[in-house]
């Protein structure tokens, strides 16, 4: 005991020195530890969150990268094919054009062939008419006093037969 | 100056001693910081919560890798011990601490000293460490029994295996346990004490390195705790 005086134990001293501890220790634990540790765990959350946020976003940057690509290939195929869709289809309507065209020309060329080959035979045929009578005036004309009116009749009418004749053979040619 | 705290005055026969003074200054400090704390917390933190996240994170990765899942009831009394004792140790470094004298009864100290210390350093007085020791153990002891069970925490102390060289096993255990009341409280209160009779003798000059022991001992009493309340919540094999 004489031991524990000269060290200044007393027991009131040492059973308040607890309970102050035991105090604030709960004071520490309950409004310095826990409110600093949800902040240390909320600030480690919300790194790993933007790390993570950082990293999908990484991705989705690749992936719309890549989808960028695509469509642009896309594009470039469609295009190409829409070109070529053009190209083919002018081709066919420039083809289509010329036969026509073509079929138009031949279907004019052989009208108008149809059309002269008609003014030619009435030509002949006027012709063979103007030759037949003016051949009938010289007849009559030569003819007029040295045959009789029946011999003369029978004449013209032979004559005329066979001007008649060589016409339509040479119209024929 | 005399191991024992000087009385200043009595409350209800409650012996207010400048030891006692010194430790309601330190609870007013570390309580004053709490609310200081309380109010400025954010997720970006001021110079204020820098330095106590840094405090906490510490030793909560400290524990956390030597007790695991363990460290979620043992870091709060390290770090409590740490922020305790460190508060109690450097608080003596404000001045009047030590210089400004009490004379009881305006008389002269039997030992012709003027009186004796209105603010002594808390961790000075043996009750506060052995308080604290007793804390310490008693914690570690309800944490064993808690984690490991009663029939594991009682066969660390009496096991009947390998007769007798386990029960004498357990009974220097048993003398190791109650070692620790006595090497907890004597080398913190030895330390500070020494400090505080140096720094009185040599006015001062050695208050660098008093800071600098205000911190190691800190330091050691919240290691020691965290070892040891590692140990005793292992299950025994």
């Amino acid at each position: 005991m004489e031991i524990l005086n000269l060290l200044g134990l007393e027991t009131p001293l040492f059973i308040f020195q607890i309970i102050n501890f035991l105090i604030i220790a709960y004071i520490l634990k309950r409004f310095a530890y826990k409110p600093i540790k949800a902040m240390l765990d909320e600030r480690k959350r919300k790194i790993e969150q933007s790390l993570q946020d950082a990293q999908n976003a990484k991705i989705a940057l690749e992936n719309a990268g890549a989808e960028r690509k695509k469509i642009l290939g896309s594009a470039q195929a469609d295009a190409n094919a829409a070109i070529l869709a053009a190209k083919t289809s002018a081709e066919e309507t420039k083809e289509k054009l010329k036969n026509e065209a073509k079929k138009q020309s031949e279907q004019i060329i052989a009208d108008a062939k149809q059309k002269a080959a008609m003014e030619f035979e009435n030509l002949n045929k006027q012709v063979g008419q103007i030759s037949a009578d003016i051949s009938g005036k010289i007849m009559s004309k030569v003819f007029e006093n040295l045959f009789s009116e029946e011999d003369k009749q029978k004449i013209l009418a032979r004559a005329l037969d066979k001007i008649e004749k060589a016409g339509y053979e040479k119209r024929a040619d | 100056m005399s191991i024992a705290p000087g009385v200043l005055f009595t409350i209800a026969g409650f012996p207010v001693t400048n030891t006692i003074l010194a430790t309601l200054l330190t609870d007013a400090a570390i309580i004053t910081i709490v609310i200081l704390l309380g109010k400025t917390i954010s997720l970006r933190p001021g110079r204020l919560q820098n330095i106590f996240e840094s405090v906490v994170e510490y030793f909560y990765n400290s524990v956390k890798d030597i007790a695991g899942q363990r460290a979620s009831f043992i870091y709060p009394w390290v770090t409590s011990f740490f922020i305790f004792i460190v508060a109690a140790n450097l608080i003596e470094f404000i001045p009047g601490f030590e210089s400004v004298r009490f004379l009881p009864n305006n008389v002269l100290h039997e030992d012709g000293e003027h009186g004796f210390a209105f603010l002594r350093a808390a961790t000075s007085d043996l009750n506060l460490t052995l308080a604290l020791a007793v804390i310490t153990v008693i914690a570690s002891h309800y944490y064993s029994i808690k984690e490991t069970g009663f029939k594991s925490y009682l066969s660390r102390f009496i096991s009947l295996k390998m007769f007798p060289i386990m029960l004498f096993v357990g009974f220097l255990e048993f003398i190791s346990e109650l070692v620790k009341f006595v090497s907890f409280s004597f080398r913190l209160f030895g330390n500070i004490y020494a400090g505080d009779m140096l720094l009185e003798k040599t006015f001062y000059f050695v208050m660098p390195l008093e800071v600098f022991v205000g911190l190691i001992q800190a330091l050691v009493f919240a290691m020691l705790t965290m070892a040891f309340m590692n140990i005793l919540t292992e299950k025994h094999h």
